[in-house]
């Protein structure tokens, strides 16, 4: 029976975890393959820990701030350390809908797809996609990944994602703390693994309050294109 | 200003940046610490398609020479640099102390529970 872990970075989601593990309960009663999950508590100062130790939420507690990047790639180590099949990265601010984890797992269980990236541009709907600002950054983001690899990706800041058991282990022995997402899916496509888009529909924001703020967006921009040329010119081992 | 001034900075430029991108490459330096040298090089190198900048300023400021005028600059320059790693250095050091802490702890509770089984 194939494995598949549900990685959950949390910051101060107090206001947000118990619901989302709820609803990821709610979800594996009727499901055939049942998702188990990891939260990865990047060392809340809220209640977020106590609320996972009083549910009997998976939890491991940072004992420092490490950052989105860190705090994931702990779940990847996690993965990798117990086998898992199928990693999933899923927000624990109740923004991604677990009804969509089968929709980015199932080309990876089809074995058509190393990593599937859970994605709110491909189809237009109606759903929540963000601001025009956040929407124009990663239309610039999505123009220097065409540069660096040659391939089109629309969402590139996309937390939604997964990834097979090869990745797992990519992953767990290396990841970046700042800025992740484009990044890490650059390096895949460079180091030649299939990499796919599937739509999904995200929620807007519940509570609490997002990890970028405007000038810091400047920086991050900056930051991001920068890695990404480097990329380019870096040379990496094909995964076949 | 003379050629020879303009055209090694041209030089000192070109050679942080080769440097910089060689380390950012091997993977050895995030991007985040090597902004700073990207800066200062296109500074350097602002500097010295403006000469007529570099003679004002040593004018202005009463140095003798042009080169003297560079030269303290660049220590200008480095002074910021030995700065923003000093505040790195700060950073770690906070972190060291506290995984030190929290590892101490980690190990007295390892100990407690060990001999707690033990009875």
């Amino acid at each position: 029976m194939l494995s598949v872990l549900l990685i959950i970075p949390a910051y101060n989601e107090e206001d947000n975890i118990l619901k989302v593990y709820n609803e990821i309960k709610k979800y594996n009663k009727n499901a055939d393959l049942k998702y188990d999950i990891i939260v990865i508590n990047d060392c809340s100062t809220d209640n977020t820990s106590k609320i996972c130790h009083e549910n009997s939420i998976p939890v491991i507690d940072l004992i420092h701030n490490l950052g989105i990047g860190g705090a994931v790639q702990t779940g990847y180590m996690y993965a990798y350390k117990n086998n898992y099949d199928i990693a999933v990265q899923f927000d624990g601010d109740g923004q991604h809908d677990v009804n969509y984890v089968k929709n980015i797992i199932t080309p990876i269980i089809d074995k058509k797809s190393d990593l599937v990236i859970g994605s709110r541009f491909i189809e237009n709907n109606d759903s929540f996609k963000s601001s025009k600002l956040r929407r124009f950054g990663i239309r610039i983001i999505s123009n220097v990944i065409k540069f660096s690899t040659g391939t089109r990706i629309y969402d590139t800041t996309s937390g939604f994602r997964a990834c097979s058991k090869k990745i797992i282990e990519d992953f767990a022995k290396s990841y970046p703390t700042e800025y992740p997402e484009p990044i890490t899916t650059a390096e895949i496509i460079k180091k030649e693994y299939k990499v796919s888009e599937v739509p999904v529909k995200m929620n807007k924001r519940d509570g609490g309050v997002s990890s970028i703020r405007k000038w810091k967006s400047v920086y991050y921009m900056i930051n991001v294109v920068l890695s990404l040329l480097i990329i380019k010119i870096r040379r990496y081992e094909k995964c076949r | 200003m003379s050629l020879k001034l303009t055209i090694l900075l041209i030089f000192l430029a070109i050679l942080l940046v080769l440097l910089s991108t060689h380390f950012l490459k091997k993977g050895r330096i995030p991007v985040k610490y090597t902004l700073l040298w990207y800066s200062f090089s296109l500074f350097i190198l602002i500097l010295s398609f403006f000469p007529g900048l570099i003679t004002y300023f040593t004018n202005l400021l009463g140095f003798q020479l042009a080169s003297n005028m560079i030269i303290f600059i660049l220590i200008g320059i480095n002074f910021l640099l030995i700065m923003s790693l000093t505040i790195i250095l700060a950073g770690q050091n906070k972190k060291t102390t506290l995984l030190i802490q929290k590892i101490s702890i980690l190990n007295s509770e390892v100990h407690k529970y060990d001999s707690q089984q033990r009875k």
